[in-house]
């Protein structure tokens, strides 16, 4: 992990006199305390997750009724809901969004955020600054103009308004990707020139690779957000066929939850399968995560 | 469910008046019009959960095989509807709730149905009054009604006999009766709510109040809210007060929320409720979930004693822009035709026959369909509770009204929802909220006419 | 770090013959060519077409019909929309120092277990992976007055809890503690910038002999100060935008009375005025009002960062 850890200052070693007893016991024992206390913690912010699996595997009238184990344990809840609604569909849907969107977000920003690392020409640091600005834009603001122009294209209804705006960049991780950038040496590229290589080759072959955390990051973080979104979703879709996994469920609700037919079970069970590709996603890809959570702190 | 005819039918393109004429008059169908009908049809908003939907998709797709339906799954909200009929490029048929119709007419986002009710044949004067009222704007016609909910009192017997009162005392014209019988059912036990006497149901049913007490909450003409009138005032009052005995509506939702609405143990059969108004297609989830309960069905009353209910149901139109407005037409009628209504009908008595349950009949917004399966197919059960159910829903079909049709029909319905809510968790009083509500009511109302 | 790096990709001046500083301009604009475009087609032409659709009424059926400032004069008059600023401002102010103090607590906590750090970190944030929908649904029921999770905990403590989701008095703090749970983020955040404060201060203000609360004050907070007003400055223009849980939650087909009121939060309020009542020129005004509020908010918080945050070698 060479570029992150370049930027943190490496720890100096402590000097410390001869302890005495009384002083590391001490120590333990305020350690210990805070063990307790974050493992208190961890409790309390697990727990809802533990109740949202433990009550998807409930008999309708069991769900609300307190018990941690349910018994008996309800994996037909699962089966129900996939015959109940279109979740296959569902789950097809918000992963093609989620893949094209998240990789066509990773190469264009990657590609936008060189540009205005490497490259120097005349008004590029303004056209930066025109970039940082429009990330204090709300949604809000553009979202009537942009729904009503892939309204023109005909385009409501399909899924391609909810990832094709990603083919432009994002001025977020064109951001976060420059700040990379900047830290590659310039010789790399002027030695790649000097060997022939055009911009493009430069950009594929020497820069990306050398960003691959960088690009990693961007990628989990884009697909997170997709893979959860439910605006977009929510006001350009209204074929239940095409619906995302998070649009799916607000039907769900509506359908089985008050005022419907009060099947929370399934509601449950299909929130449940939602959320667990990303924890699964999160596991394995923990490192880019954290780190790109982190960075995004300390750079900005 | 998608449902798609043979491509190489379509591709045929052959005309058959003659066999289709044939097989509509061996269907029955001696009064209709067979139109010429092909290409594909989209209809949004219908889902097919029950035979007595999926009879009579199949009825029209005999009659039409040169049509390609295509149905979308499920029921979707106002915000879908709209984004499809705003689209460019809506679906041929749209299914909505009566009460919205009027608005989407207004917008000009719906077709004027003239045309095709002459057309296709289809005879407004046999959907019951309440139910085309909500469809017909400035004379128009821009909706084929379909279903007609009314509502009806269900009654828990076994609360009520504790009380020591007769289905006869509990009558829904006296409000002081009705406010005796809360206090002396509603139990609650050290803040929790166990049993609640007389659920008012707000926010939906505040129409119903206000008329119960003489007022309404928009003029006949459409035009005008009367949102703050003393009547309506009144009956929030009343309403709300009736929360009063179970500690608020807080405690009250927190109870509802536990019961088991469409389970055995359903708040009526679990003597968790005294009575209620509530919407006819119950009696059917009682029948089939509990049928043993100690349950009892009455017309609800208005304040001079005279039954009076509630109407809503759903009704067809046609987008404007819709590509294919014949095929469009040609399955409005055939769904809603009194033959189409009747073989879904008997489809459906038979299904419960063979189950061993009863068939308490269905309520199509038809009058004549309604006669014929009411005349023909539904038995007395034996249960008499629900017989006399059935007796009281057909009774009441014609007491119902309607809200009379306005072009701002969301926003007026959210103006006192939303004041009938306000007042319920305690944050204005009643002639405050309602005060506030017809302004944005009428505000409202005002601009979608200027439109 | 960052400015040395800087120097590293811009080292030397632009040499070379002109045709080369050409050709350089050019393949630049090319790789910016994409953001170029979809900032053009989705961001600047937006942005002026929902200014114009401020001054019209527009239904999407038929074309905007110009009103001048009769949108704005609405904004001004109309209680729901005030009612919707209240409620998003009160959720926002609850809220965002709440998040940061208790994310800087555990931050804190997890700095002294230096070791496990890593298992409850991940424990921590993996709640904040839940998609916003999958937490309004949740939370739905994890805060019901009578069978919630959260409830039947206070009971263990002999405490009542209050109506989370239907007494409109406690449902903008339940939507809170709602938000909480999702702090994973800005822990992470605050942590790393934790472990980023060199040790050698530390060691400086212990040989001085300053106790833990001064240490804190003096060398902690100054060298984190940098990521905490980031988070704070993310988090307040986040919580001003909420829109996914409290849709779930209250609204949708869920009108569950309760929170008509109290929950109307801005965004959905504005997504209620454009997508179930069509009105998209008032909703433009709206967003443009919103757009406003969050930039004034964002500069008054960057001016005040300026006096307070200490940036090393700044």
């Amino acid at each position: 992990m060479a570029l992150a850890e370049a930027s943190v200052p490496r720890r100096q070693v402590a000097t410390y006199a001869v302890e005495r007893p009384e002083r590391r016991v001490g120590r333990m024992a305020s350690r210990l305390f805070f063990l307790v206390l974050l493992a208190g913690v961890t409790v309390v912010f697990l727990a809802p997750l533990a109740w949202l699996v433990s009550a998807s595997l409930k008999t309708r009238s069991q769900v609300f009724n307190g018990e941690w184990v349910p018994d008996p344990v309800m994996w037909s809840n699962y089966v129900d809901v996939w015959r109940a609604a279109p979740v296959l569909s569902w789950l097809q849907n918000s992963l093609v969004v989620g893949l094209l969107g998240a990789v066509a977000v990773t190469l264009s920003s990657a590609a936008v955020a060189f540009g205005f690392a490497y490259f120097r020409f005349r008004g590029r640091d303004v056209l930066f600054g025109l970039v940082l600005a429009t990330m204090m834009l709300p949604g809000a603001v553009t979202m009537i103009p942009v729904y009503l122009i892939w309204n023109e294209l005909g385009l409501v209804n399909t899924l391609v308004p909810l990832w094709a705006g990603n083919l432009f960049g994002s001025v977020f991780y064109v951001f976060l990707l420059r700040q990379f950038y900047l830290g590659l040496p310039r010789d790399l590229f002027d030695a790649a020139r000097i060997d022939g290589a055009n911009y493009l080759q430069m950009w594929w072959r020497v820069a990306l690779p050398l960003t691959r955390t960088a690009l990693i990051v961007v990628f989990v973080f884009e697909f997170k957000a997709l893979w959860t979104d439910l605006l977009k979703p929510l006001i350009y879709l209204y074929d239940t066929a095409l619906f995302t996994m998070p649009r799916g469920i607000k039907t769900l609700i509506d359908r089985f939850g008050q005022g419907g037919e009060m099947q929370w079970e399934l509601v449950l069970a299909a929130t449940t399968v939602l959320t667990v590709p990303l924890i699964a996603l999160f596991f394995f890809a923990q490192r880019y995560f954290i780190e790109g959570i982190a960075t995004t702190g300390t750079k900005g | 469910m998608d449902r798609h005819a043979d491509d190489h039918e379509k591709g045929a393109r052959v005309r058959r008046p003659l066999a289709a004429l044939l097989l509509a008059a061996s269907l029955g169908l001696a009064t209709a019009q067979q139109m010429e009908a092909s290409g594909a049809l989209r209809v949004l908003g219908f889902g097919v959960p029950d035979e007595i939907a999926s009879v009579r998709v199949e009825r029209f797709e005999e009659l039409y095989p040169d049509v390609e339906l295509q149905l979308t799954e499920g029921a979707i909200d106002q915000q879908q509807l709209l984004t499809a009929i705003a689209s460019g490029n809506p679906p041929e048929v749209v299914y909505l709730n009566r009460d919205d119709l009027s608005t989407y007419a207004r917008r000009g986002a719906l077709q004027p149905l003239d045309q095709c009710v002459e057309q296709a044949g289809i005879d407004m004067g046999q959907f019951r009054p309440a139910a085309v009222q909500p469809v017909t704007l400035d004379g128009t016609v821009y909706g084929v009604p379909e279903f007609n909910n009314i509502v009806l009192l269900i009654v828990n017997t076994a609360a009520l006999e504790e009380a020591g009162m007769s289905l006869e005392d509990l009558d829904t014209s006296d409000w002081d009766a009705i406010a005796r019988f809360n206090e002396q059912l509603t139990a609650v036990d050290g803040g929790n709510v166990t049993r609640f006497g007389f659920d008012p149901k707000l926010p939906e049913f505040f129409p119903l109040w206000v008329r119960a007490n003489g007022g309404q909450l928009v003029s006949d003409d459409g035009r005008t809210a009367l949102l703050d009138s003393p009547e309506a005032v009144e009956a929030l009052e009343f309403a709300v007060g009736l929360h009063e005995a179970a500690g608020g509506r807080g405690p009250f939702i927190a109870f509802r929320d536990t019961w088991d609405f469409f389970g055995a143990n359903n708040q009526v059969a679990a003597n968790q409720v005294g009575a209620w108004p509530m919407e006819q297609w119950y009696v059917n989830v009682l029948v089939e979930s509990s049928p043993d309960a100690p349950v009892a069905f009455a017309p609800f009353r208005d304040r001079r004693g005279n039954v009076l209910s509630f109407a809503t149901g759903s009704a067809w139109a046609i987008p404007t822009g819709a590509a294919n407005p014949d095929a469009a037409c040609a399955f409005m009628a055939a769904m809603t035709h009194q033959d189409t209504w009747y073989a879904a009908a008997q489809e459906r008595a038979r299904l419960r026959a063979e189950s061993g349950t009863t068939y308490t009949g269905t309520y199509t917004g038809n009058l004549a369909a309604d006669e014929r399966i009411f005349g023909e197919l539904v038995q007395p059960s034996g249960n008499e509770a629900f017989d006399r159910g059935v007796e009281v829903i057909l009774e009441v079909q014609d007491a119902a009204f309607s809200i009379p049709a306005n072009p701002a029909g969301a926003e007026v319905r959210q103006a006192w929802t939303d004041a009938v809510n306000r007042v319920l968790n305690g944050e204005q009083s009643a002639a405050e909220a309602l005060a506030q509500a017809q302004q944005e009511a009428q505000s409202a109302l005002d601009e979608a006419w200027e439109r | 770090m960052g400015a040395v790096a800087q120097g590293a990709l811009r080292a030397r001046p632009a040499a070379g013959p002109s045709g080369l500083r050409r050709a350089e301009a050019r393949a630049g604009w090319a790789f910016i060519a994409p953001w170029a475009v979809g900032c053009l087609v989705f961001t600047a032409v937006p942005m002026v077409t929902s200014l114009y659709l401020s001054f019209t009424e527009y239904d999407v059926l038929r074309p905007p019909r110009p009103v001048g400032l009769e949108n704005y004069r609405d904004m001004l008059v109309d209680p729901r929309l005030r009612l919707a600023l209240w409620n998003s401002f009160f959720y926002t102010a609850l809220y965002v120092p709440l998040s940061v103090a208790l994310a800087l607590g555990l931050a804190l906590l997890l700095e002294r277990v230096t070791r496990a750090a890593g298992f409850f970190r991940t424990a921590f944030y993996v709640p904040s992976l839940t998609p916003t929908v999958a937490v309004g649904a949740l939370f739905l029921w994890v805060l019901n007055p009578s069978v919630g999770i959260l409830n039947r905990a206070l009971a263990l403590f002999g405490v009542d809890g209050p109506g989370w989701t239907t007494d409109p008095a406690w449902i903008k703090p339940g939507l809170v503690v709602m938000s909480l749970w999702s702090l994973g983020g800005t822990i992470v955040i605050l942590y790393a910038a934790l472990k980023n404060v060199p040790r050698d201060l530390y060691e400086a203000a212990r040989i001085e002999g300053a106790s833990g609360w001064a240490e804190f004050r003096h060398v902690t907070l100054p060298m984190i100060s940098g990521a905490v007003f980031f988070v704070l400055i993310v988090n307040t223009i986040a919580a001003l935008q909420v829109f996914d849980e409290v849709y779930t939650m209250y609204f949708g087909q869920m009108d569950s009375g309760a929170g008509s009121s109290a929950a109307l939060f801005y965004v959905v309020y504005l997504f209620r005025q454009a997508f179930e009542f069509l009105n998209m020129g008032y909703a433009s005004a709206m967003a443009w009002l919103l757009f406003v509020v969050i930039l004034v908010i964002t500069l008054v918080q960057l001016r005040v960062s300026r006096r307070w945050v200490y940036y090393e070698g700044r």
